[in-house]
Formats: C-alpha cells, sequence, structure tokens
C-alpha cells in the first residue's frame, strides 16, 4: 500500500526514516539497529522489512546511496540504503507534530 | 590407558550442526512478485539467512525463516491483487474465495484430505529424511568410493572382522603397492577440567591417517614427519566442537598447550567443522611408528583404512593383502590362520541398518500409494457431488478456464496444506526418530560401531515431499475434473434441470476398486507389523545370562603403570569403597563390560591334551573379581565361583562358561582340567566352575564362548564395575562416582550407565524396526478405513430417493442395510485376497530382519487379514446403517 504523505507517519516507518537519518546503511545491519533501538518490541522478519523499504523508496523517502563489496563468496555486494531530502522533510513533519501533541500533554499538566 | 585399551569407546558425542541457512529455501523467493523479487531478492534472503543463525540454526529456524519468505511473498501478492482488482468479481482472487467457501461447507472432506496427505507426506519425509542422512550421507572426506577398511581375518574361528596389531599395520603400509593405508583406534581419554578428570573420546591415528584419507585442519598443521617417531613434545589435534566448547573458540589457540592424561601436550592444529572420520573425536593423538613397531604381533589392536591408489581395483588389493598375510606367516611364528581382506569402508557402516531401511523405504511408499489411492477416491466422491454446485457456477457464466481453475485450485490448496502441516510435524518426528534408534550402529561381526552422525530433515526429500503431495494431488484429480469440465455447459444444465441426484453415482463405480487396491496394501503392511512384532517378542524372550535390572556399569581407572599386585589391590579397595555406598547391595570387577562391543582374545592351551600348541585356540577372556559373578547374577551351572583366596597370589583358577565347556569338553568333565594361556600371569590354572552364558553380542548372535580368570594375574590398568543396587541405578551413580574418587581423586570415572541401557542398545534396531512398521501399518489401516467408510458413505447417500422407494414399497431394515454391504463385499474379499499374496511374498523378501518367526506365519496372516476385513466391514457398516434407516416420508414427500 503506498504511503500517505499527508497523514501521521506510521511508527515503523518512522523508526527506519529515523535511524537511516543517523546513518545510511544495509538491510542485516538496520534490521539489527531496530531491534536494539526499540529494546526487541519491534521486530520486522525479512519480508516485511523490504516491503516497507520498497514503500519508503516508492514515497522517495529513502533512496539507494551504493553499494558495499562483502568478502569473496559470501553474496552479492550490500545495498546501503539512506535518507533523502523529502525522507528528512518527512521525518521533520512527524517531529513536529509529536511535539505539538507533547505541548498539548503538557498544557493539561499530565506529563512525566 | 592410551597404549593398551583395547577399544574402549565413549558414546560419541552429537555430530555438529551446519552454520549455513538451507539453500533449498531459496526455492521460496520465486513466490515474491517479480519486480519485488528483482530489487529486493538477495536482500531479502541475506536479511532472512541472518535471523535464521540468529534463532538457532536448527529446525526450528527453517520453519520460522520459511514462515518469513512464505509469509511475506504472500502479503505482497495479496497487495498486488488487491492494487490489480482482481477481487472484484474476476480471475484468481474470486476464484480462490469461491474454493476457500466452498471448503468451509465441506469441513469434513477438508479434514479427511488434509489428514491423508499430513500422514503420508510426514511418514515419507521422516523416513527418507533418515535414509538419506544415513545410508546415502555423504562422509567428510573426498571420495568415499575408493576407501576401505582393512580387517584381520582369522580362518581358524571364523571371526570375520577383527583388528591388527601395530607391526602388522606397519607392514601393510610398506608393502601395499595397490592402497595407501594408515592405522586408527578410538580410545578414551581424560583432560582435567576445573580440577577433575573429564573422559572425552580420542582418535588415535598414525602420522599419514589425514593425508590417506584427505582431509587438512581448518587452523595449524596436521601431524607430519616429526610426529612420526616418538622422543619430540606430546601433540595433539582437537576438533572444531571441542575448540568451540572448551577452548571457547580461541583463534590463537594452535601452539598452545592442554594437559591430557596429565602430560602436556601441544595443539597442533583444529579440524574444520563437521570433519570426522567415522565418529566425532574431540581430541586426536599420534601413534608413532616405533611404538607401533615395539608392540607384540599377538596383541592385535588396531583399525587400518585403506585408500586405493589411482587405477587399483579391490580385487587387486585384496589378492596383494593375501600376499602380505602370507609372508607375515612365514616370518613371524602366532599369525597362522590369519588372512587380511578389505572392505568398501561405505558398504561396512550401513550393513547393519540397510535391509531394515530399505525396507521402511518400501513400507512408507506402500503408505504413499494407501494415501494416494485414497485420495483419488476423495476427489473422485467430491467431483460427482459438487456436479450440481458446478452447474450453477456454469449457468452463472462461468466458462471452461474458470471451472478449471476452480477444480484444480482446489486439490493445490489442500495438498499445500496437508502437504505443509506433514512438513512441519517431520521434523519432531525425526526428533522422535532420533530417541528410538540407536546412536550408533555395529559392524556386524567385529566389535566396532559407527554412528549415526546425521539425522535431519534433508532439504531435497522435504521438497520432493511437498512436490508429490501437490504433484499426486494435481494428477489424482485431474480425470474427474477434466471429465467434468469436458462435459461442459450442456451436462451442467441437464445436471441442474435433473436436480444434481441420478447421475452422480455413476461417477464413483470404479472407486470402489481403489478401496480394493487400499486393502490389499493394508494387509501387507498388517503383515509386516505382525512379523516384526513376534520377532521382536522372540528376542525379548532371550535369557541374557545376567540380570540387567538394577545393575549400573562404570569404567574406571588409568593404573597401568603399577606392579600387577598394587592395580588388583587398588581395584578391591574401589570395590569395598563403592559397597559402602549406601544402597549398593554389592560390586563386582570385570575388565571388559559386556555389552559393549568390546572382546578381548587370549590364545588358550590345554594341559591335558597333547601336541602343544597346535591344539591351542583363540578365544575370549574376561579378568574379574570374586564378586563379579554374585553381582550380575550370573549362575553358576556346575563347581563353584571364584573364592576371595582364589584372588590372591598367582592365579591358578578359572571358571569358563558353557559354550566354552560344551566346545572345548564336551564329554562334560571341564571341572578339574588344567588350562594355560599366552599370558605369563595365566599359567596352570585349574577350571573350578563353569557359569552361565551372557549374550553379550545381543540375542541375536549366539553367545561366545569365554574364559574368566581371576584378575591379579596381569590386569587391565582400566576396568569396569558393576554394582547392584534395589534403587534406580543412576540415582547412585553421583554417590559411586565420589566412591571411587574417595580411593584415589587423580584417576578417570567414565560411562556411567545402567546395564539396561547398555543390553537395550542390541534391541534398538528391531525396537525401532518394529515401532516405525506397527505405525506405517497403523497409519495405512487408519487410511483404508477413511477410504471405505467415505466410499460407503457417499453410495448410501447418492441412492437415498432409491432407498426411499424401497422402503416404501416393503423392504427391510435388514435387507436394505444387508445390500449395501453385499455391494462393498467383492471389494473386500478380491482385495484382501490380492494382500495375502503380497503379503507372502513381503514375508519371503524380509526373511533375513526376523528372527525366530516365520516369515510366512499362519496366525500373522490370519490376525492381518482378520484386522483388516474387520475394519473394512465396520467402516462399510456404518453408513450401511443409515442406510436401513431412510425415512420414505422424507424423500417421496
Amino acid at each position: 500500500m503506498p504511503i500517505d504523505p499527508s497523514g501521521p507517519l506510521n511508527p515503523r516507518h518512522y523508526l527506519i526514516l529515523l535511524l537511516l537519518a543517523e546513518e545510511a546503511t544495509f538491510g542485516v545491519r538496520l534490521m539489527e539497529r531496530i531491534e536494539e533501538r526499540s529494546d526487541g518490541s519491534v521486530r520486522f522478519n525479512a519480508g516485511s522489512l523490504y516491503r516497507t523499504i520498497a514503500q519508503l523508496v516508492e514515497a522517495g523517502w529513502i533512496e539507494l546511496r551504493g553499494e558495499e563489496a562483502v568478502s569473496e563468496g559470501a553474496g552479492a555486494p550490500r545495498k546501503i540504503y539512506g535518507v533523502t531530502a523529502a525522507g528528512l522533510a518527512a521525518l521533520r513533519a512527524e517531529a513536529a507534530r509529536q511535539a505539538d501533541l507533547l505541548t498539548s500533554v503538557r498544557a493539561l499538566g499530565i506529563d512525566g | 590407558m592410551s597404549g593398551r585399551t583395547k577399544r574402549g569407546r565413549s558414546t560419541p558425542p552429537a555430530a555438529e550442526p551446519t552454520r549455513r541457512a538451507p539453500s533449498w529455501l531459496r526455492a521460496l523467493l520465486p513466490l515474491f512478485p517479480r519486480g519485488h523479487r528483482r530489487l529486493y531478492g538477495e536482500e531479502i534472503w541475506e536479511v532472512a539467512a541472518h535471523r535464521w543463525t540468529r534463532q538457532g540454526a536448527g529446525w526450528r529456524a527453517t520453519l520460522a525463516m520459511a514462515w518469513d519468505l512464505g509469509s511475506g511473498a504472500a502479503v505482497l501478492r495479496a497487495n498486488q491483487l488487491r492494487d490489480e482488482g482482481m477481487g472484484m468479481g474476476r480471475g484468481w482472487g474470486m476464484d480462490l474465495r469461491f474454493v476457500l467457501r466452498s471448503l468451509w461447507k465441506s469441513r469434513g472432506y477438508v479434514f479427511t484430505a488434509v489428514v491423508v496427505l499430513a500422514c503420508a507426506v510426514a511418514a515419507n519425509t521422516t523416513i527418507y529424511s533418515y535414509i538419506q542422512g544415513t545410508l546415502l550421507a555423504e562422509p567428510s572426506y573426498p571420495e568415499p568410493e575408493s576407501v576401505a577398511l582393512v580387517w584381520g581375518r582369522n580362518l581358524e574361528d571364523g571371526q570375520r572382522r577383527d583388528v591388527i596389531s601395530g607391526p602388522n599395520t606397519l607392514d601393510l603400509r610398506e608393502s601395499l603397492t595397490t592402497a595407501r593405508v594408515a592405522t586408527f583406534h578410538y580410545d578414551g581419554t581424560y583432560i582435567e577440567l576445573d580440577g577433575r578428570p573429564e573422559v572425552f573420546t580420542a582418535l588415535d591415528v598414525s602420522a599419514d591417517v589425514l593425508d590417506v584419507l584427505g582431509i587438512a585442519p581448518a587452523q595449524g598443521r596436521g601431524f607430519g614427519e616429526t610426529e612420526r617417531r616418538s622422543g619430540g613434545a606430546p601433540s595433539i589435534l582437537v576438533s572444531h566442537g571441542f575448540w568451540r566448547d572448551h577452548l571457547e573458540a580461541d583463534p590463537d589457540v594452535v601452539g598452545s598447550a592442554l594437559r591430557l592424561e596429565g602430560v602436556p601436550h601441544t595443539i597442533l592444529g583444529v579440524m574444520g567443522e563437521g570433519a570426522d572420520f567415522l565418529a566425532p573425536a574431540p581430541i586426536v593423538r599420534v601413534l608413532h611408528d616405533d611404538l607401533l613397531e615395539a608392540q607384540d604381533r599377538g596383541n592385535i589392536h588396531y583399525n587400518v583404512v585403506a585408500r586405493l591408489r589411482p587405477g587399483a581395483s579391490w580385487d587387486q588389493l585384496n589378492a596383494e593383502l593375501g600376499r602380505v598375510a602370507r609372508e607375515i606367516e612365514a616370518e613371524y611364528s602366532g599369525f597362522e590362520g590369519w588372512d587380511f581382506h578389505a572392505e568398501p569402508i561405505q558398504r561396512i557402516t550401513t550393513e547393519a541398518v540397510r535391509s531394515v531401511l530399505w525396507f521402511l523405504g518400501g513400507a512408507v511408499t506402500l503408505v504413499l500409494l494407501v494415501a494416494a489411492l485414497n485420495l483419488a477416491t476423495l476427489f473422485r466422491v467430491r467431483t460427482a457431488v459438487r456436479r450440481e454446485e458446478l452447474a450453477i457456477r456454469a449457468a452463472l457464466g462461468a466458462g471452461r478456464r474458470g471451472l478449471l481453475r476452480v477444480l484444480l485450485l482446489e486439490p493445490v490448496l489442500l495438498a499445500l496444506v496437508g502437504g505443509g502441516i506433514g512438513l512441519a510435524v517431520a521434523p519432531m518426528l525425526l526428533a522422535e526418530l532420533a530417541e528410538i534408534v540407536p546412536p550408533w550402529i555395529p559392524i556386524p561381526d567385529s566389535a566396532a560401531a559407527v554412528p549415526v552422525l546425521y539425522a535431519e530433515l534433508a532439504p531435497g526429500v522435504a521438497i520432493t515431499g511437498l512436490a508429490v503431495a501437490v504433484g499426486a494431488s494435481l494428477l489424482l484429480s485431474l480425470p474427474a475434473v477434466l471429465q467434468t469440465v469436458r462435459a461442459g455447459r450442456d451436462t451442467s444444465r441437464t445436471e441442474l434441470m435433473s436436480g444434481g441426484s441420478g447421475r452422480v453415482a455413476r461417477g464413483v463405480g470404479g472407486v470402489r476398486w481403489l478401496i480394493g487396491a487400499e486393502l490389499a496394501v493394508t494387509v501387507v503392511l498388517c503383515m509386516s507389523a505382525g512379523l516384526f512384532v513376534r520377532s521382536l517378542d522372540e528376542m525379548l524372550q532371550t535369557d541374557l545370562g545376567l540380570v540387567p535390572e538394577g545393575l549400573l556399569t562404570v569404567r574406571f581407572g588409568d593404573v597401568w603403570d603399577q606392579p600387577f599386585a598394587d592395580q588388583a589391590r587398588y581395584f578391591e579397595q574401589v570395590v569395598q569403597s563403592v559397597e559402602a555406598v549406601p544402597g549398593v547391595e554389592e560390586a563386582g570387577v570385570i575388565d571388559y563390560v559386556d555389552f559393549r562391543a568390546e572382546d578381548d582374545f587370549a590364545r588358550v592351551y590345554f594341559l591335558d591334551r597333547e601336541l602343544q600348541p597346535v591344539n591351542s585356540v583363540r578365544e575370549e577372556w574376561r579378568r574379574v573379581d570374586a564378586g563379579l559373578f554374585r553381582t550380575a547374577r550370573m549362575p553358576i551351572v556346575q563347581g563353584r565361583d571364584f573364592a576371595p583366596e582364589d584372588l590372591e597370589g598367582p592365579a591358578r583358577t578359572a571358571i569358563v562358561n558353557r559354550s566354552f565347556a560344551e566346545r572345548h569338553y564336551p564329554g562334560g568333565d571341564a571341572v578339574g582340567q588344567l588350562i594355560s594361556t599366552h599370558d605369563s600371569g595365566y599359567v596352570d590354572m585349574r577350571i573350578v566352575g563353569i557359569v552361565e552364558d551372557v549374550w553379550s553380542l545381543g540375542p541375536t548372535t549366539p553367545p561366545p564362548a569365554v574364559l574368566y580368570v581371576p584378575q591379579q594375574g596381569s590386569p587391565r590398568g582400566t576396568v569396569g564395575l558393576y554394582a547392584r543396587t534395589s534403587l534406580p541405578p543412576m540415582e547412585l551413580a553421583a554417590a559411586v562416582r565420589e566412591a571411587i574418587w574417595a580411593v584415589d581423586p587423580t584417576q578417570p570415572v567414565m560411562d556411567i550407565a545402567p546395564m539396561t541401557s547398555l543390553v537395550d542398545r542390541w534391541y534398538a534396531i528391531p525396537w525401532a524396526a518394529r515401532s516405525l512398521v506397527v505405525t506405517l501399518a497403523g497409519i495405512a489401516w487408519g487410511l483404508s478405513v477413511i477410504g471405505v467408510f467415505g466410499v460407503a458413505s457417499y453410495t448410501v447417500r447418492s441412492r437415498r430417493s432409491e432407498l426411499g422407494i424401497r422402503a416404501a414399497l416393503g423392504a427391510s431394515r435388514a435387507r436394505l442395510e444387508g445390500d449395501q454391504l453385499r455391494a462393498i463385499f467383492p471389494v473386500v474379499v478380491i482385495g484382501i485376497g490380492v494382500g495375502i499374496a503380497g503379503a507372502l511374498a513381503m514375508g519371503t523378501a524380509v526373511r533375513s530382519l526376523l528372527y525366530g518367526v516365520s516369515p510366512t506365519d499362519p496366525w500373522v496372516l490370519l490376525a492381518s487379514i482378520a484386522v483388516t476385513a474387520a475394519a473394512a466391514i465396520l467402516a462399510a457398516w456404518l453408513p450401511a446403517r443409515r442406510a436401513g434407516r431412510v425415512d420414505p416420508k422424507e424423500i417421496l414427500g
């Protein structure tokens, strides 16, 4: 399903964009970092990870940055993904939306 | 213990798993939509393989990976279908929904078909994976087809596969031109870990064994010229598993030292993963040529492996071995009657199980056949039942292609679900199988054994299983499908107008004969099961000559370098220490624990006869103490047991077993005779008693003749101990170990096991075969019941109108029921008749696998016929009862 750029970001898209904004990387590493960052609460399997990557590529939010060679006989080169300017804008918009939310919550005096 | 232990062998540890994701799962990648696969296929594979490794790389990880790939592809495909509007009323999407709805309405049929498929796929995948892992497994060394084991053979006493003395192995190496040979021997060793000696299997090899086998260590180097002769620093190789588990996978381990039996040994190299020879051995030690040369030619001890040189044949090698044997015989005394022969290693290692496994392969294929016949029946009946429903669909505008899609989707879906469940269950069945089959396979006519190295779900077999399920379902449904589609819309219209009844029965006429074939195969499998059950019963009735229940066995000690008197004293101190353990009633010592497939021969001289030494023979012998026979409950049948005074001073008394007495003293006058052995510690001994035979090579091999002598004459530095208890033996294991260490904490204690577990090994193959054949026969029987019930039910259902009319015209209930049974009766009779012929033929084919039962045993045959016929009649009778209860008012109203 294509991404709706006008709505709030899906948390999984948000997490991937955030991690790729920190560091452009390849699939296996990205999966590990997702689990590290979410303390294991968010897990992707191979199918769902690349379904999400495909959606983000299609939306123009991430792009292929290049390939990294692996040792001989260990398989195909690894594709490195990074965030595009549009992706950063989406991330920024989501951060602003969340900041607004936070402000509203704080106004009620119920923040931690 | 290293030099003199004869075939002491610890149970080998399990094989190390491979750490590469199973490449057959790549077959799931094409399930992803093409564009997505092209862009991301390799990356998806890499991520999935990474998760597989992190999840433990076992079968659960494999299932998770299959699910990962399969579900990922399914979600994308579903999205694609939705995006392309396939759910809007046309094409596969709608067909799929139609089929799923239709199947939901026929849950009984779906359940039956899925169970049939799952049973067949699970059983076949399990058995053939096991065959793949044992009979067809590739060894870790290259060109295994040119590798052989060379045995000694004593023409005098009929021993077919025996070990070879050190000097003779060197003569073979130097004399043979047709093959390269190397010497090896499995032994136990101990390494001090956490302050206690821990026992490991060690493979002792001549320096050239790795070259001959073509294996190289993964790190460091193998043994070379430096290690060929003694005098250098002691060195070893370690297995990958030992390096990983006990050396923390240290990459710089080569060159460091390990204390083996108290002596530092330099680690020269680490073997590669899975690079085992016959059995996994954590430690590989070197046998120095000069020490082999210095041994007594009569002290047979070693195995020899040979690799044919290019261009040489087995016949040439065996001719050359014969020539070398005659040369040794001419040059040295004591080698009279001996010969050498080589056998291809792959033939030997699976000899004990080959016939059983191929028989099981055949049996499980018969189960597949029954399942296929059953599916054919189900599909025929199902298609006939659905004519009305399909006619409605045709009337609503479905074309031939649409009908074809619907009709073919159904068997494919069922096959995928049933086959998938079968594949999911198969690894669990394999794990169960690993519990009931022996961890090692004895090499017949020898004291050697090889472990089952691999018994995991074989990818090729799994794919074939699923492919067969889908292929068979499609193929078996095809006749009915084509008939329906060819008939086309005209027929459909007629069908609709006739209300869908009447014509349907025609569709299942031939199905009854499929049932007949199922029953025939069921009789064959029930007969096999009966024969295996009887055969095992016969084996279990064999009196083994001792009472294994309540007997704990253990091997201990490494006191070879102490004076004989001190060794004997140490062993008796251990016996006293063990007897003081609460729960231990008595204990005794024997140099080789029974049922461990170990043997040791003495040359025996009969001093009451003339013409020595021509009149000497080779017989098994055992060194024991005065408590052994009492502890093992081995009855003395004549004369007396050893008394404590026999165990003091020079050994001057002996006890022989019943076979020994009958063979050498057929006049019954063994007690009182004088005998000597080749060993100077055992000369001029008077036979004081005859003890019952112990069937130490299992119930199917006649017990060997054995001479028992008091241990103090020339003890072995490592011995076995039996402890009798009324408690579960393993409850005393820790206390017995501590009691042995209480005498000397530096001595190794190994192989603690209840005697029952050692005995059970000899029943393991027939036990496993019986369990499997009974299971397979049970599956076939169940499938036949389903088949008969299905057809009988359908016949009654399709004739309801006719039955109603007959009931209205006054036909009695019994008459209507009887007619139904009579209709199925010829099929049952002919099916079972064919089955009897097949069962008799099968019985003859498995004659060699049976023990104490005739392959044409009439009682087993009768029972098989009765079980099958009763099932068939019951399965036909239940629907027939419904025939008698049809209410005419309901039908005619």
